[in-house]
């Protein structure tokens, strides 16, 4: 269950302008809050959605997130980095949603085709100046779904660690914080989390060198 | 080599439960870890020489590039007005709607092994205590009670008889 969400041990450093701004919507400055929620919108809802693998399940979540800080603007205290206590919110959430089973009722199950997040059409990067072939969109797909299963199938722990870690770039410090165990505890989850992935994933990386 | 981050070195990060500064290496972040020269010179110098921290590094850079695979996709346009509207319905919600909507979102599966738990402890008073053995206590004791007041009606009944036997024997004899 999520209690206390204002109180993460330690101290904000005076360089954190976003537990500025939420000081400043503790004092009623509602434009502050609007920053914030333009600054850390998208970061939240991706790392909710890579979570539990459902948009519309993540964009709730996320709203709650948020919800959650405007009503805890009145006890803020920075006693930590804006975006640890921010993310704790955000992997409570989900890890709750998870550990309730909700998933079963999930509107985009992993079992689903897996679709590019653009409405079907591949990655920016991947797209050269043709549209992609029938064969590469199959391939991408293809790849993508083994990704999301490989994030899917870790422990949750590790996949918020994981998650973090790589598409947040936290450092290990305030990914503990955020998971509540110690920065050892975290370098031995991504360590066993990406040992998982590259067994799992080791048939990419060998299709790839023979094509 | 000079490794002055672990005493137990030289060896393998592998080896010595340093393989955070392999995935740091991997994930080209290893320069925010603010590590001297000398000890930057000596992980670089032992990267390119031991088989295992190469497979290592091979292997972590394939996962980085399958995860890259994976963008997330827009998020929905209305996603600020519909938390706006929440925001909003929450604090003109009544208190106990606000009450019902905080624990809406929380687990309680944390709770299933404590009221497992009460329940366990409930049966075993339940067991030490019985009140079934008494309900079945009083019933033997009612139904012998029963049974003794049937027999002391029957005695009454046989005395009564043989009282009224009596008298009007004694009548007759005065008459």
């Amino acid at each position: 269950m999520l209690q206390g969400v204002n109180t993460i041990t330690g101290t904000a450093p005076a360089s954190d302008l976003d537990a500025q701004l939420m000081l400043r919507v503790k004092d009623g400055d509602e434009h502050s809050f609007t920053v914030l929620l333009e600054k850390h919108r998208n970061p939240v809802i991706h790392f909710v959605f890579r979570m539990v693998q459902d948009r519309a399940v993540a964009e709730e979540i996320s709203q709650e997130v948020f919800l959650r800080v405007y009503k805890s603007r009145e006890t803020y205290e920075p006693t930590a980095r804006f975006t640890t206590w921010l993310f704790r919110i955000a992997t409570h959430l989900a890890l709750n949603w998870l550990r309730d089973g909700k998933k079963e009722r999930g509107h985009q199950r992993l079992d689903a085709p897996a679709k590019s997040e653009k409405d079907g059409e591949l990655p920016a990067r991947e797209v050269s100046d043709r549209r992609p072939s029938v064969e590469q969109r199959m391939v991408y797909e293809t790849k993508l779904q083994e990704v999301r299963t490989a994030i899917a199938l870790l422990p949750e722990k590790q996949r918020a660690a994981v998650l973090m870690h790589k598409y947040e770039e936290m450092e290990y410090s305030q990914i503990a914080n955020v998971l509540e165990c110690s920065e050892s505890a975290v370098k031995s989850l991504l360590f066993r989390a990406y040992e998982t992935l590259r067994s799992r994933l080791a048939h990419m990386a060998i299709g790839e060198a023979r094509s | 080599m000079n490794w002055p981050i672990n005493q137990r070195m030289p060896n393998c990060p592998l080896k010595t439960d340093q393989t955070d500064l392999l995935l740091d290496d991997a994930a080209g972040t290893l320069a925010r870890r603010g590590l001297d020269a000398a000890t930057m010179a000596a992980l670089s110098e032992h990267m390119e020489t031991c088989p295992e921290c190469l497979a290592f590094r091979a292997g972590q850079k394939m996962v980085w590039a399958a995860l890259d695979l994976w963008e997330p996709g827009p998020v929905s346009q209305d996603f600020n007005r519909r938390l706006w509207q929440r925001i909003e319905a929450a604090a003109a919600a009544p208190w106990y709607t606000r009450l019902a909507e905080s624990l809406r979102m929380t687990s309680w599966k944390p709770l299933i092994p404590l009221a497992a738990a009460m329940l366990v402890i409930a049966g075993g008073f339940l067991l030490d205590h019985p009140t079934t053995k008494k309900t079945s206590d009083v019933t033997i004791i009612e139904a012998d009670q029963v049974e003794q007041t049937l027999d002391d009606i029957q005695l009454l009944r046989q005395l009564d008889v043989t009282t009224t036997q009596s008298t009007s024997q004694t009548n007759q004899t005065k008459m």
